[in-house]
């Protein structure tokens, strides 16, 4: 090798061994339930003076009417616009004087609100929370402000290439009779139309306490919590009912094809491949998790190595899955430069056939497994992503002890299991190819790929008023 | 609840290694952060955009790390990893599980040590399409993208490095060779150049063992050459205007000032007064443009702290549909402005210091971030101890500290406005003052 130069650094063949890894447990949570039906899920976590809850009911966008889409975002963010205590200046000051910041979203299977706040003002934190959630006033002047942010928002959307295609791609693999195929906060026809009236109906909907759970972790006593969720929430009453979700999630892609967003002087061409995906509770979980890092989760994965590394035709390339209740999409993606836009397509293409028709290799499987094991301390390092991950068990009904089994489960994934995985879940020959971008200067290349149906929809940007 | 003490020890190799380490048992996860006391500042004209390719170029290999292997090794022990490069610094991290701690200031002083015995030209060749991929993606395929550029050329003279930004231009990129790479790596990226920051589930005597061990043997390069002279008047002297019609959906409107540099006490206050003016909802500019008037769709503002010549204080608004984008630009000023005119109210104080105290609180839980802080308050300001009395010095600043800060800073003499509207761009763009930024 050239260029060496006595510079000094570490010898050659010193390479580390890991040391003996230190035992890790997910923290011990505690679980009860009142006599409502309300959930609470505490985790005791030492020197975390900084505590997450979050109310969480297992009710999203998915489950409400067509012609209300967007109304349970709105519904979510509504809930801290004033209660009938007090209005949105004075709730928001309430908070802030606490050190407490409060938040409050929803999304396709879940509907929440939380705080962030010090250990020691956590039980009138807890207060707000309830507050907010018992008694939203939903003012009709805040509700119209809302839904105009909303409107203005998907005018963004539209502008913005990354969240133009992300949308192109849903409504592009989706029948039109799923709630996927528009985005969850809705579209301009739907939002156009609601009202104070629609968000209380539905916030009321969502949030029963039979179908809800407190979920907090930090530096709290677990016994002192309950006792403040029973003071606040014993007389919670709500109406009973469970609304059973049955929604479609029906693909509308029966054979490969493209959709190009045409934008004349693009800089880049936008790329989403994929289509209907798999639910999170589904027994290939784990397998799937570990495939997906080898062919676009890791930095090292089989997608990012090759477009990035190998060929420089972008920033960065991956691929996932969206795990819902029901079969969120799957995913390729890259932002790539215009003139590379096809080749770009036909190796991303190329890797899916790949990680079904080969298997992968030992090394791949390993750094996968230990990448998600090892990963998994990290992850909970902090309050709010086990309050997020907790939270997630009771949404998607998982067992208990789903957190602690999972490096075992992921530790025991097989090189086998992940191309039948791959096999069932990836299916290359029914993707749509969604692409915003230039679409002249790459119009000849595509014809000749051969790729499929091409279909061109001339951008019109939506305008303002 | 008292944000917890960090408790540190500060130590220099033989070779000028500044090394800072933390134990902290609570989770079985430790840090490990470098910064390099190099970034965009020091590249002259005709070379912008180098440290940031540089930064590529340290994923690329050393003499026993393979291309892209150091990502390799590091996700799959289990870790995360990454590196940003900015104004004034590059910094590069690992978290890890603990019992891998060794293998990160293993990778990391290989490349300190021995980067150039891998650097080729076709790793170099990949990494400049990557980074003209990066600002494709981050800047031009954005709306509004080239704000940064914009602001920073009209904040800072042309022969200031503050007048571009990091990711550079793609030109100076094309012509960047070996050896210039070589050389920009022989005169920054050495030990005496650097702080490296381990913090979390570790035995001291131990880190201090292995980083003697792979680092202490790394030659320093005894003469870093000095930055020039870069102090600058503490404003611009003029209000600068520029008006960019633009494929954008929305006008907006962009506002930037020259602010005192990193330490200075009187950004702490710029700090809290972002608190009162865009932070959350009961903020006054949130509350006037966006709750009451209605005439913006979302409103920020805040410091942007830089250690030579000035920093920047900087925010934006977005004009609601149908909305005069000249009346958020005259709300927006007039807010600042009346925050320089009278001190902000006890409870509008109490506020912002217990959201900020309880931000800490939860910033400093994570190893990650309190090794990034220990790095950064060594490299810039000589002081890792600002990790505990940063807070401190938030909690004790007065209401008139508050209004004095705004009135120095908030001044028509000292503001730069960019204003983006709807249409197509014309071929050429050009800007203020003759300065081309394009």
């Amino acid at each position: 090798m050239s260029g060496t130069e006595a510079r000094g650094g570490p010898a050659a063949g010193q390479r580390p061994i890991p040391g003996h890894p230190r035992p890790y447990e997910f923290p011990t949570t505690h679980r009860t339930q009142l006599a409502n039906g309300l959930r609470l899920i505490v985790t005791a976590m030492p020197g975390r003076g900084l505590v997450t809850a979050s109310l969480v009911a297992r009710c999203g966008a998915a489950e409400e009417p067509d012609e209300l889409a967007g109304a349970t975002v709105l519904a979510a963010r509504g809930m801290t616009e004033g209660t009938v205590v007090r209005d949105a200046i004075a709730l928001v000051e309430a908070a802030e004087r606490l050190g407490a910041s409060l938040h409050s979203e929803a999304g396709w299977d879940a509907t929440s609100a939380g705080v962030d706040v010090p250990a020691s003002r956590l039980e009138p934190a807890l207060e707000l929370l309830s507050e907010i959630v018992r008694q939203p006033a939903y003012p009709d002047a805040e509700v119209d402000r809302l839904r105009d942010e909303r409107l203005t928002d998907l005018l963004q959307a539209r502008a913005d290439p990354r969240r133009r295609a992300d949308q192109e791609f849903v409504d592009t693999i989706y029948d039109p009779t799923s709630p996927y195929h528009r985005p969850a906060g809705g579209t301009q026809e739907t939002v156009i139309g609601i009202t104070a009236g629609d968000l209380r109906t539905i916030q009321a909907r969502d949030f029963v306490p039979e179908r809800t759970a407190l979920v907090v972790a930090g530096e709290v006593e677990a016994d002192a919590v309950v006792g403040a969720a029973r003071r606040l929430f014993d007389d919670w009453a709500g109406p009973g009912g469970i609304v059973e979700s049955s929604l479609s999630d029906a693909s509308r892609v029966t054979a490969r094809r493209v959709r190009v967003i045409d934008r004349p002087g693009a800089a880049q061409s936008e790329v989403r491949i994929g289509h209907p995906g798999l639910p999170r509770r589904h027994p290939d979980f784990h397998a799937v998790s570990v495939m997906s890092a080898i062919l676009g989760g890791l930095f090292n994965s089989r997608l990012n190595m090759n477009l990035r590394e190998d060929k420089g035709y972008t920033y960065g390339a991956g691929a996932g899955f969206d795990l819902r209740r029901h079969r969120g999409p799957f995913s390729a993606r890259a932002a790539v430069d215009t003139d590379v836009t096809v080749p770009s397509i036909q190796e991303i293409l190329a890797e899916l056939d790949r990680i079904r028709a080969t298997p992968v290799t030992d090394a791949e499987l390993r750094a996968a497994r230990d990448y998600l094991v090892g990963v998994f301390p990290l992850r909970f390092e902090t309050p709010g992503p086990v309050v997020g991950a907790l939270a997630g068990l009771f949404v998607h009904e998982l067992p208990d002890d789903e957190l602690a089994r999972y490096r075992d489960a992921i530790e025991s994934v097989t090189v086998d299991d992940v191309q039948r995985v791959a096999r069932e879940h990836i299916h290359p020959e029914r993707v749509a190819i969604v692409v915003v971008g230039d679409h002249e200067k790459f119009a000849a290349q595509l014809e000749a790929a051969r790729l499929g149906s091409i279909e061109i929809v001339r951008d019109e940007p939506l305008t303002g008023g | 609840m008292p944000v917890p003490v960090v408790e540190f020890s500060d130590e220099r190799l033989a070779n000028g290694l500044r090394l800072i380490v933390v134990e902290d048992h609570l989770a079985p996860v430790v840090a490990v952060n470098i910064w390099y006391d190099v970034g965009s500042k020091h590249e002259v004209p005709g070379k912008t955009g180098f440290a940031h390719l540089f930064e590529h170029v340290m994923f690329q290999g050393s003499a026993h790390v393979g291309k892209a292997e150091h990502m390799a090794l590091v996700q799959a022990a289990g870790g995360t990893i990454n590196g940003t490069t900015w104004l004034d610094r590059t910094n590069y991290f690992e978290t890890m599980p603990s019992h891998q701690l060794e293998l990160a200031l293993w990778l990391e002083a290989d490349r300190m040590g021995t980067l150039l015995d891998a650097l080729n030209q076709e790793n170099l060749d990949n990494q400049r399409d990557v980074v003209k991929n990066e600002k494709r993606w981050s800047y031009d395929n954005r709306p509004y993208g080239s704000w940064n550029e914009k602001l920073l050329a009209h904040m800072y003279p042309a022969d200031h490095p503050y007048h571009h930004p990091t990711i550079g231009s793609m030109d100076d990129l094309d012509a960047a060779s070996l050896d210039d790479v070589r050389a920009f790596f022989r005169t920054y990226y050495v030990p005496n150049n650097a702080v490296l920051s381990v913090v979390g589930d570790c035995d001291p005597r131990q880190v201090r063992a292995w980083v003697e061990r792979y680092f202490g043997p790394i030659a320093p390069n005894p003469a870093i050459p000095p930055l020039p002279d870069l102090s600058l008047p503490p404003t611009i002297g003029e209000e600068r205007r520029e008006l960019v019609t633009d494929r954008v959906p929305l006008p907006r409107v962009y506002v930037g000032f020259r602010a005192p540099v990193f330490g200075d006490r009187r950004l702490d206050a710029l700090d809290l007064a972002s608190q009162m003016l865009s932070g959350g909802k009961g903020s006054r500019l949130h509350r006037r443009l966006v709750r009451e008037e209605r005439i913006a769709q979302d409103v920020a503002v805040f410091a942007l702290p830089f250690v030579s010549g000035s920093s920047q204080f900087l925010g934006w608004a977005t004009a609601r549909p149908g909305v005069d984008i000249s009346r958020v630009e005259a709300a927006m000023i007039e807010e600042l402005e009346r925050l320089g005119a009278e001190a902000p109210s006890e409870d509008e104080l109490v506020r912002a210091k217990a959201l900020t105290e309880a931000d800490e609180l939860g910033a400093l839980a994570r190893v990650e971030e309190r090794a990034d802080r220990l790095s950064m308050f060594a490299t810039l300001l000589d002081d890792p101890g600002m990790v505990n009395s940063l807070l401190q010095r938030y909690l004790s600043v007065t209401a008139d500290q508050i209004r004095d800060a705004a009135a120095e800073v908030f001044r028509a003499d000292n503001r730069v406005v960019l204003t983006y509207v709807p249409g197509d761009p014309p071929a050429a763009s050009s800007i203020g003052a003759g300065e081309g930024a394009a």
